[in-house]
């Protein structure tokens, strides 16, 4: 606070405001255009004016005819997701649990985690596509595919859970063992519950970064291809609204996804009468 | 709980707990009687929230043994102890509400909804927070929050209650009423209760037992009355308070009392006792700060043996009695204090000289202390 | 028994990590030195890919280009993300509302990249909404034509997805500023300039260097941004390596994705020189 809580604002205060107020035009304008014009009448085009509203893109996505395999990938890519979620939530809980600890190699492996957050994804791919190409393994989505998508949600979720863990008091946990807790009861009694907004957000990334990976999917889900690869190809080919329609679809789920879990967060927190604390700030990981 | 024994005494045995190179307790050795008050006194890092763990059984002794009610009670988990923690912070869950924080024990160990409501709500009562059962731990005051802590533990049904500094987060009005109601509960209950704190008052007032602790080590194991009034060694003498911690060097003994060489050239005359120390020994003794005779410079004073001259350096007025403060050739702060009649019928002001005085037979001797150096004056708790 | 606890917890990360991060460079540094013809891969050692690297007269000028998006991306949004951060750590003063302002420039984090870049090619398009806007206005007489498949639009759109990159570390290491710091620079007679430059600017550097590593491991491992926004008129490293793959190349795109990784590291390693982020993630 540059000045006193009662005090004028100052001149900066206004000139940040705009320039605040551009940053989210400029970060949804482009989106909400691609959101309006998917649902162009049958004859308009990629641009504005609208030539009517329909929702005739949308039922063009389900046809099978210049938009590929629309429900086959959209189908793949929730699945994907979900199962990216539940892996990244048990992993980066048990992988938070172990590093409360000391053990050798946890350097090493908190710096292979860093690592993977920082290394393009197109080099992940390229190098389980090799490793496939050597070992005779087919790449597949639920398989290859999967592993390349833990590279990518696994270092955020391990930070979401040092964040979480770094406010976690300790005492909780022996007061429950004093209270006469067994080891799977602090856990489930005690930990989980206390912890459960960072774990909430933790499921977010693992199923958003999941559901919206490019880079390191293109060489590692095989023959069929997951949604985001499918609109990047569209991206070559389709120069109808249909592209927006399938952005629009896309992007409701994300949007569904996140008000799900941040409603989620601030109900619990509401609950406790903890009011908005740091700790239910899923995006406070993504550093 | 429910062993036929019931006898909350604990004793520790030859205890020593490292961590890493640094040793945070160093042999101690120490009996709790059954259903006593016992506070663990000193300043942080030395040793005494540890030693309540260990009885805890949050931390293993890495030697030693611990004994409650007379079983050995190493590689029990906490729960078998008889024991319950109430922790620094109270460590409410805050997931759960008022009611199901005291129910978590009961909940453990399986016993149904209906009835562990029913316990719970009856340990509320007991700690007069009936009314505040539904609301969540966050939305308390503090003090509010240390009696469902409080609740939360005494459900177990334990025998001994280990407090950590419980009353450290609460402001100085709650700290007085608790501190009461601390003490009324352990008389009700009949168990033992063992506190750790900081602060020399609060021991003072509510234990049976007080344990004086420094580095790693128990400097003395007294009531309150023993370690006040008569404190073992120079550092107890002075964090405790009350009393002026002085050292002379022994010029010559008759087996009942002590000739002292002071600093700046005084003399002490002090009892000796049992004691028998070689000439050229130093000797610590302490004397009380209200037991001292403040007299003015020209009037008449003259330096004699028990005497110490110096400057005045603050003069407090403390309600019942004046604390004078004088700068002497101790080097270390000497403390006076006077009543209040005496001290207005001939008052003295900063910069004044003073002597003060006292009887050799109100003298109190002091062992050396048993951690580090006897007279680092570092740990001072003027009160 | 217990001592087992935190290996087997950190197992199932340190076997995923080992798996399909580990294995798959070393298996890119191995296969830099395979021989290869346009059906297969064999198992060599040569050092003609990188020979190719280095005497290619394309290699130089591509990684200027990538060196420059980096570059004039990284300054743009470190300038965006401090701004940003500073407004909402030290000008909006109720905490729901920082929160909510700050959630609302991340959630385009949680959607897809790919639907947040081509949603600029109706903006910027020939026929786009800017253009259409400029003409109706009467700012320009003709379309300008450099807005879409150009340096500018992969610019841009770096510039619109990154910039969270740079808003969450530095927005999250300003919030742990005290107030009080703030409060004593002012006492102390600091101008509000003073107060940014002297005392925000280096308490928040670790959250600027952590930005700063996402934004230029972002730009430099990009392919799929550069090749859309420029229309294929322009490429960069990645790109060009994702085009060899395509062309099974697998080789040299290994050679040069070991290059770009080293540069990466290098670069990533001169920011960490300048300062020391490993406390920042740690905590």
């Amino acid at each position: 606070m540059t000045v006193g809580p009662q005090g004028r604002r100052p001149l900066s205060f206004w000139i940040l405001t705009a320039v605040f107020v551009l940053f989210v035009l400029f970060l949804y304008g482009p989106m909400s255009a691609i959101y309006i014009l998917s649902f162009q009448g049958p004859t308009g085009g990629l641009t504005f004016p609208m030539r009517g509203v329909s929702l005739h893109w949308f039922g063009a996505l389900f046809g099978q005819q210049r938009t590929g395999d629309f429900s086959g990938s959209f189908a793949r890519s929730i699945i994907l997701a979900l199962i990216v979620m539940a892996l990244t939530l048990v992993i980066s809980l048990a992988a938070g649990l172990a590093f409360r600890q000391r053990f050798r190699g946890a350097t090493l492996i908190f710096y292979a985690a860093i690592a993977s957050l920082v290394m393009p994804g197109l080099f992940v791919g390229l190098g389980i596509a090799l490793v496939c190409q050597v070992l005779g393994i087919t790449p597949r989505w639920w398989l290859t595919g999967l592993g390349a998508h833990l590279t990518w949600t696994l270092p955020f979720g391990l930070l979401i859970m040092f964040a979480v863990f770094n406010r976690f008091d300790r005492s909780y946990e022996e007061a429950a063992r004093d209270l006469g807790a067994s080891d799977r009861q602090v856990l489930t009694a005690v930990i989980l519950p206390i912890l459960a907004p960072g774990l909430i957000a933790v499921a977010l990334f693992g199923f958003t970064l999941s559901y919206d990976e490019v880079a390191r999917s293109t060489l590692t889900v095989g023959a069929r291809n997951t949604m985001p690869l499918e609109i990047y190809a569209m991206t070559n080919n389709v120069t109808s609204p249909a592209l927006f329609a399938l952005g629009t679809v896309t992007t409701a789920i994300s949007f569904l996804a996140i008000a799900v879990a941040l409603l989620t967060i601030a109900r619990i927190t509401r609950r406790r009468g903890t009011g908005p604390v740091r700790a239910a700030d899923p995006a406070g990981a993504p550093s | 709980m429910t062993g036929t024994e019931r006898r909350g005494d604990v004793a520790l045995h030859e205890v020593t707990k490292r961590f890493g190179p640094t040793l945070a307790v160093d042999r101690v050795s120490l009996t709790i009687p059954h259903a006593s008050y016992c506070c663990l006194l000193g300043p942080s890092g030395c040793g005494k929230t540890t030693i309540l763990r260990m009885i805890a059984g949050h931390e293993e002794p890495s030697s030693g043994r611990i004994l409650i009610g007379g079983q050995d009670v190493a590689g029990l988990v906490p729960a078998q102890r008889g024991t319950a923690l109430m922790f620094q912070s109270y460590a409410l869950f805050p997931h759960l509400s008022v009611r199901d924080n005291v129910a978590f024990n009961l909940r453990m160990r399986g016993v149904p909804r209906e009835q562990r409501h029913r316990e719970a709500d009856r340990m509320l009562e007991l700690v007069r927070m009936t009314a505040f059962a539904d609301r969540m731990p966050a939305q308390l005051s503090g003090g509010q929050q240390q009696r469902v802590a409080l609740a939360r533990a005494l459900i177990t049904n334990p025998r001994v209650l280990l407090l950590d500094e419980p009353l450290s987060a609460l402001d100085e009005f709650l700290r007085l009423q608790m501190r009461s109601e601390l003490k009324r509960l352990q008389t009700d209950l009949g168990i033992t209760f063992v506190h750790v704190t900081h602060t020399q008052p609060e021991a003072i007032a509510l234990a049976d037992l007080v344990v004086v602790m420094n580095q790693g080590i128990i400097e003395q194991a007294a009531s309150a009355r023993e370690v006040y009034a008569r404190p073992r060694s120079p550092y107890v003498a002075r964090f405790l308070g009350g009393q002026n911690v002085i050292m002379g060097k022994v010029r010559d003994q008759d087996g009942r009392h002590a000739l002292l060489d002071g600093p700046g050239g005084a003399l002490f005359r002090v009892p000796l006792h049992e004691r028998r120390p070689r000439p050229g020994e130093p000797v610590w003794f302490a004397v009380r700060r209200d037991l001292i005779h403040l007299a003015r410079a020209g009037a008449g004073a003259v330096t004699a043996e028990n005497s110490l001259e110096g400057l005045v350096e603050a003069v407090e007025y403390q309600g019942s009695f004046v604390k004078v403060t004088l700068a002497t050739a101790t080097g270390e702060e000497f403390l006076v204090n006077e009543p209040e009649a005496a001290f207005f019928a001939s008052p003295v002001a900063r910069g004044d000289r003073a002597l003060a005085s006292w009887q050799p037979d109100q003298v109190h001797l002091l062992e050396p202390d048993r951690a580090g150096a006897g007279g680092s004056p570092s740990l001072t708790a003027a009160a | 028994m217990r001592r087992l606890v935190p290996y087997l917890q950190v197992a199932p990360l340190a076997t995923v990590l080992l798996l399909f991060l580990v294995i798959p460079v070393g298996m890119i540094l191995v296969v830099s030195f395979w021989s290869y013809d346009q059906f297969d891969i064999y198992p060599d050692f040569i050092l003609d890919n990188y020979r190719y690297i280095f005497t290619s007269p394309v290699t130089f000028s591509i990684y200027l280009k990538t060196i420059y998006y980096a570059v004039v991306t990284w300054a743009i949004t470190l300038v965006l993300g401090f701004t940003i951060s500073y407004y909402l750590v030290f000008h909006v003063r109720n905490l729901l509302w920082q929160i909510g302002l700050f959630l609302l420039c991340t959630v385009p984090f949680w959607t897809s990249n790919i639907i947040r870049m081509i949603s600029w090619i109706p903006f910027l398009g020939r026929e786009g909404i800017f253009n259409q806007a400029l003409l109706a206005t009467g700012l320009a007489s003709a379309p300008l034509e450099f807005l879409l498949f150009s340096d500018f639009a992969v610019i841009l759109a770096y510039v619109h997805l990154f910039t969270l990159f740079m808003i969450v570390p530095i927005f999250n290491a300003m919030a742990r500023i005290s107030p009080t710091v703030i409060e004593a620079a002012v006492d102390g007679g600091a101008k509000p300039w003073q107060v940014v430059l002297h005392v925000v600017l280096p308490l928040s550097k670790t959250g600027v260097a952590l930005g700063s590593i996402f934004v230029v491991a972002l730009v430099m491992g990009d392919f799929f941004v550069v090749r859309t926004m420029s229309g294929g008129q322009s490429g960069s490293v990645a790109s060009a390596l994702n085009n060899e793959i395509g062309l099974l190349q697998y080789p040299t795109a290994a050679a040069g994705a070991v290059v770009l990784l080293v540069i990466v590291t290098l670069m990533v390693a001169a920011i960490l020189r300048i300062v020391d982020v490993r406390r920042e993630l740690a905590a």
